[in-house]
């Protein structure tokens, strides 16, 4: 398995460094082709490395989640090798090592990544017409970026990987991006850059404390994180550790008040690179919260992190669902209604149950995927017609039903509608807060209202209604404007099956990572070491009864 | 594991092992039903479920115009199981006396983590099987009706396709045995809902009418789903089996958290009030008409609406422990009986007005339900009128609008009754189905709404008598009563402007207007019987009442009596509204136009439907988009602004050291000659 997921790494890493070997030469289109051929292979891989990983943990689960010893952070595939030793002879040695590993969290992030790719390159295959093989390595290149920051168990590895993304992801906006892709590259660049300079003195703060305690390979997050359960900072400490963490997560979150550089990227992107930024890229910031704060700094995240994450989630989604309403660029619509879902995935983080904590990280996937449909679904319109502004369309059920379907279809993922991979996500988020604070929940609950009227509004205009196309677009084109092609199809069809799958039967994911969520909501739900009172987290146990067999 | 299976290829075992990979990734297949019992259980929603996909799949490039083949028969086995269900397997459950448990199938664990414990089963009782037999025998015979009416349409296949889609979740929705389980088919219904209303998504106007009903709905919804989750962390679970069937617990609850309960009474009302269209939440059912006529149908008599009736009435116990919440059922039930009414009286639209009327009617359901704040003993009393209105409601209601979209398929799609009139000669069919259903809707004596209406009128009656709410019910009496009045009234008043006087005919119309073909007639003559004949054969004989107290939940009553008065009351009040509208509309056809222009202003105000929209514009949604407006503003303006300053610190700092770098070497000179001038002072200064 472990080779497997270098081969996962090195495969796209490979075909990028192939591609930018042809960079500038004349057989460019056959670039496409290489990418098409890399992101297949890889997905296949995620794919097979997601069923292997299944049987794993069906035999793995007992025995691991009962080891009260064990780590908060138990990834079930390690590969470790010590790679520099500090520290001579006379002090205890440090060691910094690789240390890959998968858990199932990472996995699922991994297959996601592998799945939103491969559409990226096929919803590119015609929109990008110029240095071709240089796009398809960035996003390649990317690729191994992010399945790299899942998969790292190590502070130092995990740092690299984070910030790494942000440089393919750059030129992707900057080079082929809209016309005002520079400032809006720039910006996205500098200001999540800023805010994870700040998470990385957080970090060297963990563990370098650690390290001065006495543990031998302080990089290690499942080593760092048992250190932190046995000897936890002081709250003061933690709760300063926690902000500098925080810092650059919210930003990537994005958290408001931090979210202003993503409605500017995503409108600026590439059809491919608002799908991965919103699909993987925004995820890294939640991921951030659940391998660092959550299981290293429990008190933080009590004290600080739950008010902090519930208002500004809260404010998150009715703020951002109130601007997604009066846009009139359907992009950027999308954009607000990131912040909006993310508001979810932080109410249920930090509601920091399993409930919460499950409900958050099903959140971000289904963020992915239905988020990541919407981005496909409206670069395929404007792929059209060349705008993507709700006054110059109107209709297009009328020219194009399979792609109006499509985009029913992915709304009503978004909006939360049971039966689809939103609404686990969402409620269980909800209900995890719910058990918390109650009124943060209801609060939130909101959103749901707010989702449907600004989706469903864009819907009305742009999908329903008489006809209306701008002339444009159509005089571009000599031959009428055709509905969705095999290709585009090709990159709608497999989220929607995941989409339907995950909304029918969640259990079969929900198992994948339940282990992990409960080695993190163990932390929260024994009460004293965290410094918190257990009547706080549990409900009213006293008319529990034993669900049905 | 993999490797004590080991690499063998024989077909089965790949068969095998393919089996367990999808049950293993798709818990559902692993369920297949084997028992009779299950199978009836599962059939009634799984096939309007195939139908749904068979048609989407196959519809448009296959099936085409036979597209409504598939749900036809998915909707006769539904029907057929529905009632094989009510009439074979349900007594015998009685009898074997685990009516607490219901008839289960068993399905698959939806959602397990933590203590939110979410199975997908089928649970039916006595309740939801008196549900379903209507609801599947109602829409059984629309979507005959559909497919003579929408014949030719473009979108014929998708019609079929959503239709089966939302007998489905409807039936799901009846068969679950859980909150959450209830509220993910609730949600589906309102997909469908949407689905539907906006099927000719080229009319703005429906295109609107859909998102309004999606919209307001979630706006109950969300109410509803704070419910649950009240619900699950008061009791633990979500089940209705250890939520509503066990006394102790409840009375547990009740005394371990004071307010608790009814605060959960208040959230599961809000989402009822969305379904149901209660007053305010009401206003997107009038809207809801821009969907094809038989969708109109389905919506206002089998499926959708009756879901939040359906909600409050399988939540008695929880209500009767909230006296409060009960007092407010039944009062918004009244406020909407009556304003709806008020509101039906003016409408020229024949579909409008059977929509203030089914409006109307659901808050006559209401007004029954909340009856227990005078007496728990009242509660299931309550409850067991509001269903029986809402069965017998569905078959005449189903029934008004399927006559009423003949006569817009015989207009040529004019629906605006001032366009026509006379219609009984031409249209023989539709006029007398539609006056049975008027007439059952009018209450006449032994037709079906008059022996539901009655039974509402008596639990309200009798609430009456109660020391310290009687008066609250007393008055809520004569509201009814008075609604019931004009209730005959407008059922009259539309059936003589349509069917009576001159015969007259839109330009629409054509010269020779047709009547119903077969496959729309023959839903009509079954309707038009069952509107006649429901209510006696299941009011008369207590049969409805004796059946629902086999509900769970439901403790059994004690006597089962006719108030010969009060029906004799509820008759007359029939009889006058029915003779009051022949006056006004047959005998002296011009004193409705002067009435209203001497009352101007009552009539606007009915004719504009009290202006809840236009309320609901200026006091809600534009606030609500100025508001959005302005967050986007400061978005831009003001939190963007603030991140472009810090980006540009470091730029505006650099101004000053920038000055210093002049890059003119006659200035490095002389600041070379300030510092060694300036060092030299200061070693003088030492010396010194």
């Amino acid at each position: 398995m472990i080779s497997l997921l270098f081969l996962l790494l090195l495969v796209p890493l490979a075909a990028g460094g192939l591609l930018l070997l042809f960079a500038g030469a004349s057989q460019a289109r056959s670039a496409r082709w290489i990418a098409l051929a890399g992101s297949i292979a890889v997905l296949a891989m995620s794919l097979s490395l997601g069923g292997q990983y299944r049987q794993l943990s069906l035999s793995f689960d007992r025995g691991r989640a009962d080891a009260a010893a064990a780590s908060p952070i138990r990834p079930q595939v390690e590969y470790r090798k010590p790679w520099l030793t500090l520290g001579g002879a006379a002090e205890q040695p440090v060691i910094l090592e690789f240390h890959f590993g998968l858990d199932g969290v990472s996995v699922a992030m991994i297959v996601l990544t592998a799945l939103l790719t491969v559409a990226c390159v096929l919803i590119s295959w015609e929109s990008i017409r110029e240095r071709e093989s240089e796009f398809y390595a960035a996003l390649l290149i990317l690729e191994t970026g992010l399945i790299g920051v899942f998969c790292a168990f190590d502070a130092l590895l995990f740092y690299v990987f984070f910030e790494f993304t942000l440089i393919p992801l750059f030129f992707l906006i900057a080079i082929w991006g809209g016309p005002q892709r520079r400032y809006a590259a720039v910006k996205f660049f500098l200001y999540t850059l800023a805010g994870s300079l700040v998470t990385l003195l957080g970090l060297v703060t963990l563990v370098g404390s650690a390290a001065a305690g006495g543990l031998e390979s302080p990089c290690s997050l499942p080593q760092l994180a048992a250190w932190y359960r046995d000897n936890p900072l002081s709250p003061s400490w933690q709760m300063v550790v926690f902000l500098a963490l925080a810092a650059g997560f919210l930003i990537k979150v994005p958290v408001f008040p931090f979210h202003t550089w993503l409605p500017l990227a995503h409108v600026e992107a590439p059809t491919a690179g608002s799908v991965l930024l919103a699909g993987v890229l925004l995820k890294l910031g939640t991921y951030g919260f659940l391998r660092l704060c959550l299981p290293m700094l429990p008190a933080a995240c009590l004290s600080v992190g739950v008010p902090m994450a519930a208002v500004l989630g809260v404010v998150g989604i009715v703020y951002g669902s109130l601007c997604a309403l009066v846009q009139r660029d359907v992009k950027k619509l999308v954009a607000y209604s990131s912040v909006a879902h993310l508001g979810f995935c932080m109410l249920g983080l930090f509601a920091l149950n399993s409930e919460g904590v499950t409900g958050g990280v099903l959140q971000m996937i289904n963020h992915g995927l239905s988020t990541g449909a919407l981005f496909l679904i409206v670069g395929m319109f404007y792929e059209r017609y060349h705008t993507r502004l709700v006054d110059d369309l109107g209709g297009l059920a009328n020219r194009l039903p399979l792609m109006a379907a499509g985009m029913v279809f992915v709304s009503m993922a978004s909006v939360g509608l049971p039966g689809l991979n939103g609404f686990p996500g969402e409620m269980l988020s909800l209900a995890g807060m719910f058990k918390r604070h109650p009124l943060y929940a209801a609060a939130g609950a909101s959103g749901l209202i707010l989702g449907a009227w600004y989706l469903l509004t864009m819907l009305q205009y742009v999908f329903f209604g008489p006809l209306k196309e701008p002339v444009h677009g159509a005089s571009a084109h000599s031959h009428p404007v055709r509905d969705i092609s095999l290709r585009e199809l090709g990159s709608l069809v497999p989220i929607a099956v995941a989409i339907l799958w995950i909304g029918l039967t969640p259990q079969p994911l929900i198992d994948m990572i339940r282990p992990d969520v409960e080695a993190i909501t163990q932390l929260y739900a024994r009460g004293p070491d965290g410094g918190e009172s257990v009547a706080q987290v549990s409900p009213d146990r006293t008319f529990a009864t034993e669900p049905r067999p | 594991m993999t490797a004590s299976i080991g690499r063998l290829t024989t077909p089965a075992s790949i068969f095998n092992r393919l089996h367990a990979w999808l049950t293993d990734l798709a818990p559902p297949l692993a369920c297949m039903p084997l028992e009779f019992q299950q199978l009836v259980l599962w059939l009634i929603p799984a096939a309007p479920l195939a139908a749904a996909v068979v048609i989407s799949l196959l519809g448009p490039k296959l099936l085409r115009e036979r597209s409504h083949w598939p749900c036809w028969l998915a909707l006769a086995v539904s029907t057929a199981c529905a009632l094989v269900l009510l009439t074979n397997i349900m007594p015998q459950s009685f009898e074997g006396g685990d009516s607490a448990t219901g008839v289960v199938a068993v399905g698959y664990p939806w959602i397990s983590i933590g203590e939110m414990q979410v199975r997908i089963d089928l649970r039916a009782d006595a309740m939801s099987t008196l549900m379903l037999s209507m609801v599947t025998s109602v829409s059984l015979l629309v979507s005959v009706f559909s497919a003579g009416y929408m014949h030719g349409d473009r979108g014929y296949a998708r019609f079929f396709a959503a239709f089966s889609l939302f007998v489905f979740s409807m039936a799901m929705l009846v068969l679950s045995g859980n909150y959450m389980q209830l509220f993910i088919f609730w949600e589906l219904v309102g997909l469908c809902s949407y689905l539907l209303i906006g099927f000719w998504f080229q009319k703005p106007s429906a295109a609107a009418a859909a998102k309004k009903a999606f919209v307001v709905n979630r706006i109950g919804d969300m109410g509803l789903i704070l419910g649950i989750f009240l619900i699950w962390t008061t009791f633990g679970s979500l089940d209705f089996a250890s939520v509503l069937f066990s006394p102790e617990t409840l009375s547990q609850a009740a005394t371990a958290h004071p307010g608790r309960i009814t605060t959960i009474c208040f959230l599961l009302l809000a989402g009822a009030m969305g379904k149901s269209a209660q007053f305010p939440l009401h206003v997107w059912l009038p809207d809801a008409m821009e969907g094809p006529t038989p969708v109109s149908a389905l919506i206002h008599a089998a499926t959708m609406v009756t879901a939040g009736v359906y909600l409050v009435a399988r939540s008695t116990p929880l209500f009767a422990l909230a006296p409060d919440a009960q007092l407010f059922v039944t009062g918004i039930g009244a406020a909407t009986a009556l304003l709806a009414a008020l509101i039906a009286l003016t409408q020229m639209d024949l579909k409008r007005v059977l929509a203030y009327s089914t409006v109307s009617q659901l808050g006559f359901m209401f007004m029954a339900l909340g009856v227990g704040a005078a007496g728990a003993e009242l509660a299931t009393a309550g409850a067991t009128a509001g269903m029986f209105h809402l069965f017998t409601h569905g078959f005449f209601k189903a029934l008004l609008f399927l006559a009423a979209g003949s006569v817009m398929h015989a207009m040529g799609d004019v629906i605006d009754m001032r366009h026509f009139s006379g219609l009984r000669r031409s249209l023989p069919i539709t006029h007398w189905t539609f006056l049975c259903g008027a007439a059952a809707l009018a209450g006449v004596p032994l037709l079906a709404g008059f022996w539901s209406k009655d039974e509402i009128l008596a639990v309200l009656h009798e609430a009456g008598r109660h020391e310290r709410v009687g008066g609250f019910f007393t008055a809520i009496y004569w509201i009814a009563a008075a609604t019931a009045f004009l209730t005959a009234f407008y059922a009259f008043r539309a059936y003589f402007m349509t069917f009576w006087g001159p015969q007259r005919f839109p330009p629409e119309a054509g010269h020779h207007p047709h009547d119903a073909p077969p496959a729309m007639a023959w839903p009509l003559r079954l309707l038009a019987v069952a509107a006649l004949f429901v209510g006696l054969a299941a009011a008369a004989t207590h049969w409805f009442a004796r059946y629902l107290a086999h509900t769970p939940g439901m403790a059994h009553e004690g006597e089962h009596a006719f108030h010969i008065d009060l029906m004799v009351a509820s008759g007359v009040i029939a009889v006058a509204g029915i003779a009051l509208a022949w006056f006004m509309y047959v005998r002296r056809p011009g004193l409705a136009a002067s009435l209203s222009q001497a009352g101007r202003r009552l009539y606007d105000l009915s004719y504009r439907k009290f202006y809840f929209d236009e309320l609901f514009l200026a006091a809600l949604v534009l606030p609500l988009r100025a508001f959005a407006w302005l967050c986007y503003m400061a978005d831009v303006h003001v939190i963007d602004r603030l991140v472009d300053a810090a980006g540009a610190a470091p730029r505006v700092a650099s101004r000053l050291p920038r000055l210093l770098h002049t890059g003119l070497v006659s200035n490095y000179a002389l600041m070379m000659w300030a510092g060694v001038l300036a060092y030299l002072g200061f070693l003088l200064g030492l010396i010194g």
